[in-house]
């Protein structure tokens, strides 16, 4: 007979446990969807940081694209068509050498204004050279090395011919500097970004010198101020010989509040050990820094306090 | 920076970093708000169809039907009947193998006496499990509590480990550890209501069966009496 209640309620054994699961599926649908609301939100926050990042690539990205076209305007066409798609990289060279005999001072000018902000060694090293040399004598020394026989004949007309329009145009000189400048940014990116490297580390190191000193002053001016404060405090006791002085050792809590002192260095005269201990009591909450980053200089303050000022 | 921000606070992510004690629990108490989640279920549907038989074989008991058709009935759909209807049912198989004219006392008594051990088996049966509802329903915050505590516990131990204290450290470990008192909860705060509601609905029954004893007794008792004054006077 205690079977058969049994067998009644079978059927609803399944369609319990199926109504269970869909609770707990509900339940944890409720939890998932909940707590992912909040994900979405920080990954919104996380593409205003991200932004940081992007603008190094898009200054490499743009520059490559100008360089296809560069060499054309630079160069006669019979020079461009023999060159095959790697020239971009070895030509910036041999065309900063061809770009300023036509109009050095105005090319020198134009590229120390363009190379101010970046920080290229290199780039400025080879100009100094030209300006002292002769034209011609450069490109024979430095092109052979980098470049075919054809280029340098190719070259060597260009000058000769551009010095005569040069008062004419003075936009193609110009424009052509700027070009050249970007070019050799490409080139240099490798060595201008190790040089922004550097210059970051230096410039952290010099920042955290310099933020240390600032914290150092700090602490400094504000244990002052706690020792001013709990001096403000004293009440002296009258007519003790000499300038004994006293020690203690004060625990701090963030805030400013004392949470333990102890005496470190008696002064020899009880009165006047327990009139500072007094004093330091009644002085709370100690003036701290805002910045909490230096409380750890405070945490255990040791105190020294003179009869006599 | 950015890693601070993004942190991964969802569930599943929570859950699975969790320490392994507060896994343990944050187990157990899906595995106890589950079963308890089935006898609630279960329950719900025994109760009803019982209170549904209870109410439909009264009416038909009291509307004076004949008592050797209720047996009858009873005896032929066991599976298909109320716990009231198999008390009668016993009481009167009882009843009836004593009708060969012995004293009413015993008659009576032992009658009595079927009836009340299939109550006492039946209020059994409607009882079970809700020694479990009311377990879960009250240990179970207190395992979940156990899990948070555990959790934050390290949460604060990891923290004693971290130079500069700031928020964003302990939250995890803190969410995390409370997703052990919400499944506690979760799964006790049902297993409470359910409890109540089904002891009150048992208590019920319990006490209708009661006097559906007392009552069938003394109708039986009256139809004893009757046929021996007739067979007396005639």
């Amino acid at each position: 007979m205690i079977r058969l209640p049994g067998d009644n309620s079978e059927p609803g054994k399944v369609r319990s446990a199926l109504l269970a699961l869909l609770v707990h599926a509900v339940f944890l649908a409720l939890l998932v969807f909940g707590l992912n609301w909040k994900n979405e939100a920080s990954e919104a926050m996380s593409v205003d940081l991200w932004a940081d990042l992007p603008r190094h690539s898009g200054k490499t990205l743009p520059p490559v694209e100008r360089a296809a076209p560069k060499p054309e305007p630079v160069k006669p066409q019979p020079q461009s068509q023999p060159r095959s798609q790697q020239k971009p990289q070895s030509q910036p060279q041999p065309v900063i050498k061809v770009a300023p005999p036509p109009a050095r001072k105005p090319d020198i000018a134009l590229k120390d204004k363009a190379e101010k902000p970046q920080p290229e060694e290199e780039v400025k090293k080879p100009e100094p050279v030209k300006k002292e040399v002769p034209k011609e004598k450069e490109k024979p020394v430095r092109k052979p090395a980098e470049k075919p026989v054809l280029r340098e004949e190719a070259r060597k007309p260009e000058p000769k011919v551009e010095p005569k329009p040069e008062p004419v145009k003075k936009e193609a000189p110009k424009t052509e500097p700027v070009k050249k400048v970007e070019q050799k940014i490409e080139n240099k990116d490798d060595a201008r970004q190790k040089a922004d490297a550097q210059k970051q580390a230096q410039q952290q190191a010099s920042e955290a010198a310099a933020a240390q000193a600032k914290a150092n002053g700090e602490i400094d001016k504000y244990k002052a101020m706690i020792q001013a404060k709990i001096r403000s405090r004293i009440i002296m006791p009258p007519d003790l010989p000499g300038d004994p002085f006293v020690e203690f050792s004060v625990t701090l809590l963030p805030g400013g509040d004392v949470l333990a002192v102890t005496l470190r260095k008696s002064s020899g005269y009880t009165v006047f050990d327990e009139a500072v201990e007094r004093a330091i009591y009644l002085a709370k909450p100690l003036p701290l820094p805002p910045d909490s980053g230096l409380f750890n200089a405070f945490r255990n303050l040791d105190l020294k306090v003179y009869y006599r000022e | 920076m950015s890693k601070a921000i993004t942190q991964d606070l969802s569930f599943f992510h929570l859950v699975g970093s969790a320490s392994l004690p507060v896994q343990l629990v944050m187990l157990l108490l899906l595995l106890a708000s589950f079963v308890s989640w089935w006898f609630i279920f279960r329950k719900l549907f025994t109760l009803r169809q019982e209170i549904k038989q209870t109410d439909e074989f009264e009416g038909i008991f009291w509307r004076g039907s004949d008592l050797n058709a209720l047996y009858q009935r009873a005896a032929n759909a066991r599976h298909a009947v109320g716990s009231m209807e198999r008390i009668f049912e016993a009481g009167f198989r009882e009843f009836t193998k004593y009708q060969s004219g012995v004293d009413i006392g015993p008659i009576m008594d032992s009658t009595r006496g079927a009836m009340r051990a299939v109550y006492q088996r039946e209020m059994d049966r409607l009882e079970s499990h809700l020694s479990f509802l009311a377990t879960v329903g009250s240990v179970s915050p207190y395992v979940g509590l156990f899990g948070t505590v555990w959790g934050i516990m390290n949460a604060f131990r990891e923290l004693s480990n971290v130079g500069q204290a700031t928020i964003a450290h302990v939250a995890p470990g803190i969410a995390e550890a409370l997703i052990a008192t919400a499944m506690g909860l979760f799964a006790a705060i049902p297993a409470v209501i359910a409890y109540n509601r089904y002891a009150s609905d048992t208590a019920q029954l319990a006490t209708r069966y009661e006097s559906f004893i007392e009552e069938v007794s003394n109708v039986l008792q009256r139809r004893v009496a009757k046929p021996r004054d007739t067979a007396n006077f005639s």
